[in-house]
């Protein structure tokens, strides 16, 4: 047996160990994650399985389950990355936007740019949000709420600043802009329309969204 | 092979057929009840094999991929929609939103009787692994004619804008039809809800069909 002095312990036990433990556990997490998102992003949600994610990760499935409950809680913590980074990259470009018309497009064209690059995703996210069990974690998960209000808050400000009416119905005009944006996804990513086509269509989408606050 | 095969060469192919369309009757049947209580996601060709009674390669010959399966079985269901559909709007009058709005409310009371089925056939909507011959929702006919037919009224009428792209707005109206079902999700919302949030939808994009004074 290897002999720790006393003081040895008093050192590392209470402060250094829990820390390591911590740092490991994280860095299990990390690795685990990256594994994950490289096979859902080369085989689809269906065709990964945790085995896989595990070999790819070069660790056992107890370690994996040791840190997620199951796939689709793995998937999740990918999806919640994605729309915070994602929420961050399209308050950027809605900062750089004339008016909240042009404002709600640089939002869009953020997105499907975003999502070119992980198709495999996209269909994933799309997937499980329809689905009886993961739809309703999916869809309320704090970083998809915080993603759709992004929408609210242009047509809120831009109330502010008078260049939408007082009744604009902010609340279901929102959900409607957020519900378009989706819906371009089978042209824009599936169907592999051009940045320049998609951004047409989605300006004429958001001007007759927009048309009915603008009048009062 | 005997005489009687080369006397009669029609029959073996015929018998083959509709053992052929029986094997299909039954997936679509197996389908429908899989894709209604599993989801789009949560069904698999294997389940639906198994519950049908037949091998996975049986259905792999009739079939290319669920998607398929679940454009038959939303075919099969949504004709009879159409037929009443084509048979009621002729008589419906009021503006072109109003109309809209009663078109809209025959699907959600339609559909809510298996709207996990619907579900299922709007999220395939998003699987772009499906080959060109699925039709998932937005890519089925029916509902964009009616949709069509009627802001071109609407437009004869001068209830909607001459030079607008029709197009553009049979699309806004088709995606927040889907989007209306996610309150099921959220909310569990029954058709009677989602109706009236579709009436106001509505009412929203024809703020932005209507002519310009």
């Amino acid at each position: 047996m290897k002999h720790i002095s006393p003081t040895q312990v008093a050192v590392d036990a209470p402060t250094r160990a829990p820390t390591r433990r911590a740092l490991a556990k994280q860095q299990t997490r990390l690795k685990v994650l990256a594994a994950a998102r490289r096979l859902f992003s080369e085989q689809g949600y269906e065709g990964a399985t945790i085995r896989d994610i595990a070999a790819a990760a070069g660790m056992s499935t107890g370690a994996v389950f040791a840190n997620f409950t199951d796939k689709s809680d793995l998937f999740r913590e990918i999806m919640a990355d994605d729309m915070e980074a994602l929420t961050a990259a399209m308050r950027d470009a809605a900062i750089r936007g004339r008016n909240v018309e042009d404002a709600l497009l640089k939002i869009f064209m953020a997105g499907y740019t975003f999502y070119k690059t992980r198709l495999q995703l996209a269909r994933a996210a799309f997937s499980v949000s329809w689905d009886k069990d993961g739809g309703p974690t999916l869809r309320g998960m704090s970083s998809s709420t915080a993603f759709q209000d992004l929408f609210g808050e242009q047509l809120t400000a831009a109330v502010e600043r008078g260049e939408l009416s007082q009744e604009a119905e902010v609340k279901l005009r929102s959900q409607m802009l957020f519900d378009t944006y989706l819906s371009n996804f089978p042209q824009a990513i599936f169907e592999g329309w051009s940045l320049d086509a998609l951004q047409a269509r989605a300006r004429d989408q958001i001007r007759i969204l927009l048309a009915g606050a603008r009048r009062g | 092979m005997n005489d009687a095969d080369l006397g009669s060469p029609a029959q073996p192919v015929p018998a083959r057929q509709s053992q052929k369309e029986a094997t299909r009757q039954r997936v679509i049947a197996a389908a429908r009840e899989l894709f209604d209580s599993h989801g789009y996601q949560g069904t698999t060709i294997r389940e639906i094999a198994r519950h049908a009674g037949i091998s996975v390669g049986s259905v792999f010959t009739t079939f290319a991929s669920k998607g398929e399966i679940l454009s038959e079985v939303m075919q099969a269901r949504l004709e009879p929609l159409y037929a009443e559909i084509d048979r009621v709007m002729p008589h419906v009058r009021g503006s072109t939103a109003d109309r809209l709005r009663t078109m809209f409310a025959v699907h959600f009371e339609f559909e809510a009787q298996h709207v996990r089925l619907f579900m299922s056939h709007i999220a395939a909507a998003y699987d772009w692994t499906l080959p060109p011959g699925a039709r998932p929702y937005g890519r089925t006919p029916g509902l964009q004619e009616v949709i069509r037919d009627v802001l071109v009224k609407g437009q004869a009428a001068g209830d909607v804008r001459p030079d607008i792209d029709l197009q553009e707005v049979v699309d806004l109206l088709l995606s927040a039809y889907a989007w209306t079902y996610r309150l099921v999700i959220t909310r569990e919302a029954d058709a009677k809800s989602l109706i009236k949030v579709m009436d106001r939808q509505i009412g929203l994009i024809a703020e932005g069909f209507a002519p310009r004074n």
